[in-house]
């Protein structure tokens, strides 16, 4: 049996070859302190950071911060990148421990502590993809940001589990465990989800 | 000793999100599909956590825009020389790293230093007459000392760049190189004051020049 796998859908983590490339920048940013691949650099993570941090729940106004905070360190640390990983690995998971202090710093509480009440959830949209979207984004919301973040990894960056286990500093079971509980608190939440039919194709 | 070759429900269970985003591990994906190809329950889950893939996706879209990353990426720079500059010694290696990089860095940073003793020392003339095509009189001729409040932009000129094309740039856009390379290999160019008078400002020439392709990189500096 075939089966398709999301990657047309996916934004993939990096190939061998581009993080080749971004491992050549890198080494430019350590020997001579080249701010055009710095800049290179910075601007192929961005958006991926962005996103990854707001679904984090760091507050707006501290995304560039993290961000920030997170290319000094690939500025002043690039030489002492020893390649065990890929790139991208060692950028983002950088990103999620910054990110973990602010949401210290905020006092924010990443995940409500409530059960959920599906007559809380508040969905307006009756085409499907928006409502998929709104009770997705509810349910991501329940999760707590570890489990968030595995899912993140894995389904909007493409993340094998080993690479996942690497950005945040676990063993690869844990990593399976926290999607197998997200998986399912997520099925509690999403009604399409939770009256999921076989296989459709 | 063969490779273990696990056949649990649960086990392929756990591992269905790589099977599912393409990035399983090789050694797993044979029985892992093997499993799926007779477990209803898992198929569901496959076609299940796709829906989550492809809805995380879609609700993914990026809110911020070039100018947003330029806008922040400017201040980290921004953040990077301020510190650099607290720490000389850094500034003087970095600067000794970054001078080696490019022959054209180097005149112009042998022209900064000139200004820095003094063009007395030398003569003008006996600077202009040593370069045999000429190309440095524009970056010799700027004054020895930056104007107090002058608009100044920072400049990171493209490895590639000839000292020629740098030379028209700078003209074209009434700029004259008062200080550098920092760390990065970073110059700072002042506006004239013709230029001033005309209606430019830092801002309007870094966006200007930033495009050029002899520059990596521009910014205004804040004075």
């Amino acid at each position: 049996m075939a089966l398709k796998s999301v990657e047309s859908q996916a934004p993939r983590t990096l190939s061998p070859s581009t993080d080749a490339s971004e491992r050549e920048l890198l080494e430019r940013v350590a020997r001579s302190k080249d701010q055009a691949a710095f800049r290179t650099l910075y601007s192929n993570y961005y958006q991926r950071l962005s996103r990854l941090l707001a679904r984090m729940s760091v507050r707006r106004e501290d995304i560039e911060e993290v961000v920030n905070d997170t290319f000094w360190v690939v500025w002043t640390k690039a030489g002492e990148f020893r390649g065990a990983s890929q790139l991208s690995t060692w950028i983002i998971g950088i990103a999620y421990r910054r990110a973990l202090n602010a949401l210290r710093r905020a006092k924010i509480r990443p995940v409500s502590d409530e059960p959920f009440d599906e007559d809380s959830v508040s969905v307006a949209s009756t085409d499907d993809a928006e409502t998929d979207g709104q009770w997705l984004a509810q349910g991501l919301a329940r999760l707590p940001v570890e489990q968030r973040m595995a899912l993140e990894l894995t389904y909007t960056l493409g993340h094998s589990c080993e690479e996942v286990a690497a950005i945040l500093d676990c063993p690869v079971n844990t990593v399976k465990t926290r999607l197998f509980r997200a998986r399912e608190t997520l099925k509690q939440v999403l009604p399409s989800l939770a009256g999921m039919p076989g296989e459709n194709s | 000793m063969s490779p273990r070759i696990p056949d649990t429900h649960a086990e392929a269970w756990a591992l269905l999100p790589w099977l599912a985003n393409g990035r399983i591990q090789a050694s797993d994906r044979e029985w892992v599909e093997a499993h799926v190809a007779v477990c209803a329950e898992c198929r569901a889950e496959i076609a299940a956590q796709r829906m989550v893939a492809t809805t995380m996706n879609r609700d993914s879209s990026p809110e911020s825009n070039e100018t947003d990353e330029q806008r922040s990426f400017n201040r980290l720079w921004a953040r990077i020389e301020a510190s650099e500059s607290a720490s000389p010694a850094s500034v003087a290696s970095g600067a000794a790293r970054t001078s080696r990089s490019s022959r054209t860095v180097r005149w112009l940073a042998a022209a900064v230093i000139v200004q820095g003793f003094g063009l007395a020392l030398f003569g003008f003339n006996a600077l202009r007459n040593s370069s045999p095509t000429g190309e440095i009189v524009t970056v010799a001729t700027v004054p020895a000392q930056p104007r107090l409040n002058a608009p100044a932009v920072r400049i990171v000129f493209a490895p590639g760049a000839s000292i020629a094309s740098i030379n028209t740039l700078l003209t074209h856009q009434g700029l004259t190189i008062v200080g550098g390379p920092g760390t990065a290999g970073n110059f700072t160019a002042e506006l004239s004051a013709d230029a001033v008078a005309s209606g430019a400002s830092a801002d309007s020439v870094a966006a200007v020049i930033s495009r050029d392709p002899n520059v990596s990189f521009a910014q205004p500096v804040a004075r």
